[in-house]
């Protein structure tokens, strides 16, 4: 039994490595904290001087960087010191975000020439080689993990390996300037009759074999134009041509890229070009070739109203494919959206559809008339409607400026999205700015000059309190969370939280980096949020320069203002470009230390590497701390004199205990250990510790006394006390009472982002039910203090980090009274409902039984 | 301050963006050049109420486009943006000529109160 418990706990020693003594431990685990608090510094920063407020250049990046990877790797190198090499894949890790980083900084082109590129293989800053729409392809595939059909990309570089190869450079630049009609016609027919250069043939081949690999011999490929500059700045929608239906064979679509590259020489093209002061060659033309979707129907999306209403969205929808909207000779359905969270159905207009595109067998297309009972039908189910639109919104969200989507939905219902750009619409009036106050002015002040603003912006909606993060699951999309503490588990749901206001936190926390990833208004550290904002009440937070305030009610006007008056950085090429690199930095991936990916090959970012030393280092805490007792035979322990019996030990690793004391006894006075002199005064709270005797069913036989040593000798030396090895800021406490074990790991600083705890209980002698019964309170308590729970059996692990120094000491001082309040609690707890009543007791500060 | 007319140079292309389009926003009519050269054959033909230039540039640098503006139009203001390691020798250098120095990153809000400035004296 008592084995069972010990390998529970982990005490049965480890490795054979020899493990340094325990001050050096303390020590790089200080070392690590440093570091990765001067990296998550540099981040935040980072992340300030990128969001558009600042003008910035490269050379701001390389030094911020060069600072960043430096204490990322010093982090890591006090890492290893501390588990003893535990960890050596993080080394490569690093290496690999760090190459990332550098090619995005130092501008190399991540190309390697390649002609042929899947999808799977581009990110967004390839787009000189794949062209502006592959790229936005790319990016919603393997980013926002979109349903894009199966593609390649023949890029750039085979662009100009076709026309080298057919020697057309000259003729190009002989038209240069002056581009007659007839020039150019002969142009297109030397295109269109030109040869595939050789190796581009080969890569061509291999795309398009691996792709009937996975799709069969008969698949058909649609083969679109994705010319260099079609980005964003210039949209060049329908200047070049798309071949729809090619069958999935070399030769087939071989002369259809090449028609999409003669129509880079159209004279509509042409003409394009000069009106935006590009001449002949200046662009080249990337293709994109993408298995075609089936559709049963098809259209797009504008994620903004043509007349300039950005709260509406409108999708035009008809039957099959979708070319006929693309270029308006159908007269098609229109369903207007509302871009609430839960998208809303305004406005709906049937066209008359009377005839449809659809997919020819052989290949090709062909114009049909739908079937009679089509004609004026709907095309689109309501659900269909608002699945489209919460697309729409999240790319538009996504790239942060007005989209234009073309959509697909196939006979199976799967919903495809076939190309998103820019979208340009006429601005409307703006709000005048000096007016906000005079908007606001009507509602209602119930924050003002609290709390520190994380990331800017108004957010308006219904307060959400969020007390564990069991009730995000049930976040209502669009509210304002509300929460006491701070967490990175809030990044479910980000991408629908209107705002975020928390009683503690920091603006380098986790949560804060991913807050200003998404944009989304925060402001932290308030102190009473919890408390002034009501469940379900509607509010306004206006977070800005000079501080935040919150309003009562919605005041639509803010909203407006916020939306539309800020500039639009995220229009600018060269800013979407540089932000690019946050990519690699300050996305957060490793959340959760509880899923699988939470391992050095998980991170994907600089962030993650820190998130996961963190994580990791405290574990290493955790774990060689749990030797207190070898500590203090080791070591000079001191006994702690208490009014209550409580039999603690100190083994002091530096500033646990004030100077000029005895050696042998410590009084309460002379804890120095900010967490162990916390955690101790909320056991002597008043009426936390009982004397008085409680008494016990038949199954139990534990006491509400301390046993100690008889029931724990198992041939081992063990010394029976319960230990707390304790620096100023540190204390590692292991307390035994009877059979509960209880565990304490806590770093208690002025710097919240140091600051974690780390609980763990695990009982035992009792019948089940009331072990499970224990373990449930123990676990609803520390919910209620905002800790991360873990429950297995009859153990309780409880994590909470980063929170402020005069909170944690709050929060200490009640783990304090638990631990009084739990040794002798199973013998109360005889049902169900006394395991609520505990709770409630225990939280209104009611310890008596 | 409507039509009022702004010279932004600076080597790296993001900077004048950023800065026209905020500029743009407050109804100033904004002009952007990668160096000094073309900025001054520009500067030659018309006169700019304000010009925010890069210190540190190829070729003609912020030193000599403050020289130069200083004896074309001695009301224009000059303001001085530098990589921040620079910017105490910059600030020994050019007192006196110049409006205002600002340390990259700037912040826009700074810039735009400190053009503000320049354009009431």
């Amino acid at each position: 039994m008592l084995g069972r418990i010990r390998s529970l706990l982990g005490l049965a020693k480890g490795s054979g490595q020899e493990a340094p003594p325990f001050r050096t431990v303390f020590k790089n685990f200080k070392e690590v904290l440093e570091n990765n608090n001067r990296a998550l510094e540099i981040i935040a920063d980072l992340g300030d001087k990128l969001g558009g407020d600042y003008l910035f250049d490269i050379n701001y990046i390389k030094s911020a960087y060069s600072d960043l990877a430096g204490a990322v790797y010093g982090s890591i190198q006090n890492f290893d010191v501390l588990t003893i090499n535990r960890y050596p894949q993080i080394h490569e890790v690093f290496s690999r975000i760090d190459d990332h980083i550098k090619t995005l900084i130092y501008d190399v082109t991540p190309s390697r020439g390649e002609m042929v590129l899947d999808y799977k293989d581009i990110t967004w800053n390839m787009f000189r080689e794949v062209g502006g729409k592959n790229a936005a392809l790319a990016e919603m595939k393997n980013y926002l993990k979109l349903n894009i059909p199966d593609a390649f990309a023949v890029t750039t570089h085979a662009f100009d390996a076709f026309v080298a190869h057919n020697g057309l450079p000259e003729k190009i630049g002989a038209i240069r300037e002056n581009p007659d009609p007839g020039a150019l016609e002969r142009l297109r027919t030397e295109i269109m009759g030109g040869e595939i250069p050789p190796d581009l043939a080969v890569a061509l081949q291999g795309a398009v074999e691996r792709i009937r690999e996975t799709f069969g011999r008969d698949c058909f490929l649609a083969v679109r134009s994705s010319a260099e500059e079609e980005d964003g700045d210039f949209s060049f929608a329908g200047q070049f041509e798309t071949v729809l239906n090619v069958p999935a064979r070399s030769k087939a679509v071989g002369e259809a890229y090449k028609k999409v590259l003669a129509s880079l020489f159209s004279e509509n093209s042409v003409v394009y070009h000069k009106m935006h002061g590009y001449r002949v060659g200046d662009v080249k033309m990337a293709v994109g070739c993408l298995v075609m979707v089936d559709a049963a129907k098809s259209g797009v999306i504008y994620s903004v109203a043509p007349n300039g209403d950005r709260d509406i969205l409108v999708i035009n929808s008809t039957w099959g494919l979708g070319t006929s909207v693309v270029e308006g000779q159908t007269d098609a359905d229109m369903y207007m959206v509302k871009k609430e969270v839960e998208p809303l159905v305004v406005g709906t207009k049937y066209g008359r559809k009377d005839s449809m595109v659809i997919m020819r067998e052989e290949g090709g297309t062909v114009k049909v008339r739908p079937a009679e009972e089509m004609v004026g039908a709907g095309t689109l189910a309501e659900e269909e409607v608002k699945a489209l639109a919460a697309q729409a919104v999240q790319i538009e969200k996504h790239f942060r400026r007005p989209q234009d989507i073309e959509w697909a939905i196939d006979k199976s219902g799967k919903v495809f999205i076939l190309q998103s750009r820019p979208l340009r619409i006429p601005e409307v009036v703006r709000k005048d700015s000096d007016r906000q106050e005079e908007y606001a002015e009507p509602h209602g002040v119930l924050m003002e000059n609290m709390g520190v603003v994380v990331q800017k912006g108004v957010g308006a909606g219904r307060v959400y309190v969020v007390r564990h993060p069991g009730e995000l699951d049930r976040f209502p999309k669009g509210s304002v969370l509300v929460a006491k503490f701070d967490s990175s588990n809030f990044v479910r749901v980000m991408p629908y939280v209107s705002a975020i206001i928390t009683d503690t936190g920091t603006p380098t926390s986790h949560m804060a980096s991913l807050c200003r990833e998404f944009r989304v208004p925060t402001l932290v550290n308030t102190g009473a949020a919890t408390r002034l904002l009501q469940h379900g009440q509607e509010i306004t937070l206006k977070a800005g320069d000079d501080g935040a305030v919150v309003y009562d009610g919605i005041v639509r006007e803010l909203i407006e203002y916020d939306d539309r008056d800020l500039p639009k950085m995220e229009e600018l090429f060269e800013f979407r470009k540089r932000r690019y690199v946050l990519r690699y930095i300050s996305i957060l991936n490793l959340v959760d230390p509880l899923i699988d990916e939470f391992t050095p090959e998980g991170c994907k970012t600089m962030h993650d590497i820190l998130r996961f030393i963190h994580e990791k280092s405290v574990g290493e805490l955790v774990e060689r701390a749990r030797y207190g007792n070898d500590m203090a035979k080791h070591h000079m322990a001191i006994k702690l004199d208490l009014p209550i019996p409580t039999g603690i030990m100190i083994v002091d690793i530096g500033g646990g205990l004030a100077a000029g004391g005895s050696a042998q006894r410590a009084t309460f006075e002379q804890i120095a250990s900010v967490p162990l002199k916390a955690i101790v005064k909320g056991m002597m709270h008043p009426g936390v510790w009982h004397a008085d005797a409680v008494s016990l069913g038949v199954n139990d036989f534990i006491s509400s006394m301390m046993r100690m040593p008889d029931i724990t000798t198992d041939g081992r030396d063990y010394a029976g006390y319960n230990v707390a090895v304790a620096s100023g800021e540190y204390v590692n406490l292991s307390i035994r009472f009877g059979y509960h074990f209880n565990m304490l790991d806590c770093y208690c600083s002025d710097n919240a982002r140091n600051n974690h705890v780390y609980f763990r209980f695990v009982g035992g002698a009792t019948d089940i039910v009331k072990r499970s019964r224990r373990v449930e309170l123990i676990a609803a308590i520390l919910r209620e203090y905002g800790f991360n729970i873990v429950t297995k059996g009859d153990l309780v692990i409880g994590r909470l980090a980063n929170i402020s120094r005069g909170e944690l000491e709050k929060v200490l001082d009640h783990i304090g009274r638990l631990i009084g309040y739990t040794r002798q609690l199973d013998a109360v707890l005889n049902d169900d409902s006394s395991v609520e009543r505990f709770v409630r007791n225990f939280l209104e500060e009611r310890y008596t039984f | 301050m409507q039509g009022q007319k702004i010279m932004v140079i600076d080597d790296e292309k993001i900077v004048g963006d950023m800065a026209k389009l905020a500029l743009e926003q407050d109804g100033f009519y904004v002009e952007t050049f990668l160096n000094g050269e073309p900025a001054l054959e520009r500067l030659k033909k018309e006169k700019f109420d304000v010009v925010v230039t890069d210190l540190k540039m190829k070729g003609i640098d912020g030193m000599e486009v403050l020289r130069t503006v200083k004896r074309l139009y001695p009301e224009t203001k000059v303001i001085m943006i530098t990589a921040f390691a620079n910017l105490d020798a910059a600030i020994e250098a050019l007192r006196g000529d110049v409006h205002d120095f600002f340390p990259k990153p700037v912040k826009i809000k700074e810039l735009k109160a400190s053009i503000q400035r320049a354009l009431e004296r």
